[in-house]
């Protein structure tokens, strides 16, 4: 069904491209390589077809020989676009299941293992029907792996406790809906949203959260939210329509820390460096994936990006890899690309 | 660089030691001399200082050996070296690093506070220092770490670093202050010795009119003018320190050496080339270095709290009296309205508790791993200011368009999916074809518009009703439903009532058919003793035809003792009785919406005669009456006949 291209360019020993038939947008890097090749990294990719069916396939990435090696089998279908995938976080060892959840209609969790993908569970909060509000973006907590945090445009964000497949807590976290949601640690959370807030939520005291952030035009919607897990102050945003990336210091409030001001055209996705608590990454509709570093000095004009990359289109997704801190990956129309560090 | 740091003051070498003597000799945590700034009248800073309190003993390397005063010193003394090459903001942040022996992680929550300490000015009359200085009179300051922060700005640092008691005195033109982390009663006789101890020494401050000067120690002397003459430093200063002297220019312009508009100004001897981004600069890395120590100081109305890159966004426009020692409080201060959850106390400490935890439970920073950008293999480019022009730019479709279809459209597409419904089809075809490029903005919109409308209808709803309901969607729902239940029952019982009336008018008409009428009429209005309420019925009747007189003085006896009006904030309670008459409940209820009252329950009986109102109102109006004035309406309506 798919069309790849298995090895890379032969002059350049430093990024892959695997080319799909069909637009992708979701993405997800396992944290752990598999078990039978120990550096294999296993890559989850949702499609974005504008109608009912959709597919999630799963690739696997070899960084030694630089090759991706697709798996017919390792494929689903999923009911219109997953809006994230993301992998069971902080795999302890490598194992032959890994666990992949997906979001959409509802949050749904698989079980991926070395030939085949069973669906493991359909989570669905609404007590009253079928029908439960959709999800924009969910958040494997990493220290509590069984809690999962999902947004939705019913303003609310609910708390999985996916061992036992029941609501933990569900909290109406904003006035419009949620946009994304992102853990900090065990039970802080932070969500953005429509209204154009970045609010922190304590689990243990439900009844306050804290606005940290609120975008300048008020009610500009901000559409998405990566803590650093390397350093827990901090967290960046990206607002609709802008090529900024703010980055916030969660000790004051309101303020942003930087605004990194350098894409030519507004921004799609932005990852902290699962390895350094200095370093982002973030994509745009420039067709540019920027790395940034974060000084502890800023110049009079700002922060300037440590180095760039120019791929073929408006770039959708980023995700930097855990499992291998050398390697990004982005999707733009229907490729995605591993790119070396 | 290293030409910044002779802008300090140079405090003469007697006096650090003094201050290491006092402290020792107390067994307090720190000494500062703080004194006043030769660059800005009526500005205290800092002068020297020593640290005796508590210090990580990580450093094991010690290539000489050195005794404990000699410990002392060199502590303090790389303390400050620290604290110079932290506020030194030029050139590159890298090279500076190795000079310095001191790293911040090294240091205590108490060498923190010393260190913070030395970026603090206090006006004259302001901060503890600054009224120490200007009353002339020692200042004793217990449980400082509690102290709010108009009164010790430093509270919340001194609260991390555990400092409990400050105590600050006037001495030699400047002030004096030690500082401890226990708790010391006031004791004004340990002042004494302090002050007796610095006396035996002989001092350099021999001259009333000298002040000690920015970088020239020798040249004090001659400066016997009018202690603050910036203008004479300016010439004295300048042609030894060889580098732009930015914060030389703006002081002189202001007039009480407050200056709104050059945030820190006064606070950091940084002599960076762009005054006010250099002062971010370090503000910024104050405050990664600090927050590495410090869990607590997260009220960030008072902490060292990194600003907007932009500089220029930094000034404040917001006028004071706050010290000027932390400049960008006054940013702070201006962004207070929008710190929306500062303004309760309540929110701000949850969410001090909220960062405490995060921040203790956090572990430390990774310093960064060394990004090999110039890793040949690398698939990114590093970073050029002008290059990549041929990059494209938004191609005037819409930006973000896949993101958004994700956000906006795709959760509606499964909405849709379900709802089924014409309208929904008409979005759904829309939304399948991908060409259109204004799809996400216009569900995004209608979507919102149909919010609006639904809440403006319930805005409406809301101001129908007739009590303070709460504004959220259900409750004006749930007070609607009541309130029509209500409105219906009034309707009923006000048509029974009426058709009462208009029976007893129509009797009155017709005499002759009034027995059997009237028996009938009874029955169906309810009232209780049917048949003999019939023949009371017509006895009063014939007594209101024929004896007019007599009903008028029977009516009147029974007026007094049958009318209770009990009321409960805009409620009332009317229990009334009165002779029957026709026409009577009407004009009682007229006379009650006379009075604003909004009757929504009526109960009436006729009994020999004499007719027993309940009413349970309410009133409509702004200002109640009072029952007296209700109960006085009544009996009037009683007595006409």
């Amino acid at each position: 069904m798919e069309n790849s291209t298995q090895e890379s360019q032969p002059r350049s020993a430093n990024f892959i491209t695997y080319e799909s038939s069909y637009p992708l947008y979701a993405m997800a890097l396992s944290s752990m390589p598999s078990v039978t090749n120990l550096n294999h990294q296993r890559l989850a990719l949702g499609s974005f077809m504008e109608d009912y069916s959709n597919r999630v396939d799963i690739i696997s990435f070899d960084p030694e020989t630089l090759s991706i090696k697709t798996h017919p089998t390792l494929s689903f279908d999923h009911p219109y676009p997953p809006t994230k995938l993301m992998f069971q976080p902080n795999l302890k060892s490598p194992s032959s299941s890994d666990i992949l959840a997906s979001s959409g209609d509802y949050l749904r969790l698989w079980e991926v293992r070395e030939s085949s993908i069973n669906p493991l569970s359909v989570l669905n909060n609404s007590k009253t029907s079928e029908f439960c509000a959709p999800l924009t973006s969910f958040d494997w907590n990493d220290l509590e792996p069984k809690r999962i945090g999902t947004s939705s445009i019913d303003t609310t964000c609910t708390i999985w406790d996916i061992e036992k497949g029941v609501v933990e807590t569900q909290l109406i976290a904003h006035d419009k809906e949620v946009y994304d949601i992102a853990w900090c640690e065990a039970r802080v959370f932070a969500s953005v949203s429509a209204d154009g807030s970045v609010r922190i939520f304590d689990l243990r005291d439900k009844e306050h959260s804290m606005i940290i952030y609120e975008s300048p035009q008020p009610d500009t919607p901000l559409l998405r939210l990566a803590w650093n897990k390397q350093d827990l102050r901090y967290m960046a945003t990206i607002l609709m329509d802008s090529n900024k990336v703010v980055i916030l210091d969660i000790r004051s409030p309101t303020i942003p820390v930087a605004e990194l001001e350098r894409h030519r055209a507004s921004v799609n996705a932005i990852a902290w460096a699962p390895h350094s608590s200095k370093h982002i990454c973030s994509a745009g509709d420039d067709t540019q994936a920027l790395i940034w570093e974060l000084p502890t000095v800023v110049g009079p004009n700002g922060i300037d990006p440590l180095s760039v990359y120019l791929a073929g289109s408006e770039i959708n997704q980023l995700q930097w890899s855990a499992a291998l801190p050398d390697w990004i990956a982005i999707a733009f129309s229907n490729k995605m690309q591993l790119l070396k560090v | 660089m290293a030409t910044g740091v002779q802008i300090q003051e140079r405090v003469p070498e007697n006096l650090k030691k003094q201050l290491a003597l006092t402290v020792q000799d107390i067994q307090w945590s720190y000494a500062i001399f703080w004194t006043i700034s030769a660059r800005q009248p009526g500005v205290l800073q800092w002068g020297d200082g020593y640290y005796n309190g508590d210090i990580k003993t990580r450093k094991t390397v010690q290539t000489v050996e050195l005794n404990a005063d000699q410990l002392g010193l060199q502590r303090s003394e790389q303390l400050r070296e620290l604290y110079e090459s932290l506020s030194a903001g030029d050139s590159s942040p890298q090279a500076r690093r190795p000079s310095v022996s001191l790293s911040p992680e090294d240091l205590t929550d108490t060498e923190w506070y010393y260190l913070v300490c030395m970026s603090f000015v206090f006006n004259i009359g302001q901060g503890l220092p600054g009224r120490t200085l200007s009353s002339g009179q020692p200042i004793w300051l217990c449980n400082a770490h509690y102290a709010e922060s108009k009164v010790f700005s430093r509270s919340l640092l001194a609260k991390s670093a555990s400092i409990q008691t400050v105590v600050g005195f006037p001495f030699s033109r400047g002030v004096i202050e030690l500082g401890v982390t226990d708790l010391v009663l006031e004791d004004l006789s340990l002042i004494q010795r302090v002050k007796t101890s610095f006396l035996d020494t002989p001092q350099p401050f021999a001259s009333n009119k000298s002040i000690p000067v920015d970088g020239i120690t020798e040249n004090d002397k001659d400066l016997t003018g009018p202690a603050f003459d910036p203008q004479i430093l300016d010439t004295k200063v300048s042609p030894l320190l060889g580098c732009e002297q930015i914060e030389m220019a703006s002081p002189n312009d202001s007039s009480d050496g407050f200056e709104p508009n050059q945030p820190a100004e006064g606070s950091f001897m940084v002599e960076g080339i762009n005054g006010g981004a250099s002062q971010i600069q370090s503000w910024q890395l104050m405050d990664e270095e600090f927050s590495n120590c410090v869990h607590h100081s997260l009220n960030s109305s008072d902490c060292i709290s990194q600003t907007f890159v932009d500089h220029a966004n930094v000034v404040p426009l917001c006028q004071g009296e706050k010290d000027n020692d932390n400049g960008l409080e006054d940013v702070q201060e201006c962004h207070q309205t929008k710190l929306t959850s500062l303004d309760f106390q309540s929110d701000d400490l949850h969410y001090q508790m909220v960062l405490s935890a995060l921040l203790k439970s956090s572990h430390q920073l990774i310093l960064g791993l060394h990004f090999q950008n110039s890793n040949h293999e690398s698939s990114f480019v590093s970073w050029k200011k002008n290059g990549f022009l041929k990059s494209q730019k938004a191609r005037g479709k819409t930006p973000q368009k896949l993101l958004k279809k994700i956000l906006f459209e795709v959760p509606l597409m499964h909405d849709k999916g379900l709802l089924e419904s014409p309208e929904d089809n008409g979005v759904r075809d829309a939304a399948w074809r991908p060409e259109a490029d204004e799809i996400c903005r216009s569900h995004v919109l209608s979507e919102r518009r149909r919010r609006e409308k639904l809440n403006e209808r319930f805005i409406i709803l809301k101001a129908l009703l007739p009590s303070n309901s709460k504004a959220d969607k259900v409750s004006i729902l749930d007070d609607t439903i009541e309130y029509l239940q209500d409105l219906a029952k009034r309707v009923e019982e006000l048509e029974s009532s009426r058709e009462l009336t208009e029976l007893e008018e129509r009797m009155k008409r017709k005499p002759q058919d009034h027995v059997e009428r009237t028996s009938d009429n009874y029955g169906n209005n309810k009232i209780t003793n049917g048949k003999k309420s019939s023949i009371n019925k017509r006895k009063a009747c014939d007594i209101d035809e024929a004896e007019l007189e007599i009903d008028y003085v029977a009516s009147k006896d029974g007026l007094t003792d049958n009318l209770t009006v009990s009321m409960n904030k805009k409620d009332f309670l009317i229990e009334f009785r009165c002779p029957w008459r026709e026409g009577i409940l009407l004009e009682i209820m007229d006379a009650l919406s006379t009075l604003n009252l909004d009757c929504h329950s009526v109960q009436s009986s006729t009994t020999e005669g004499i007719l027993s109102l309940t009413i349970k109102s309410k009133y409509k109006g702004s200002t109640v009456a009072s029952a007296g004035t209700i109960k006085q309406a009544l009996q009037r309506v009683a007595r006409k006949c």
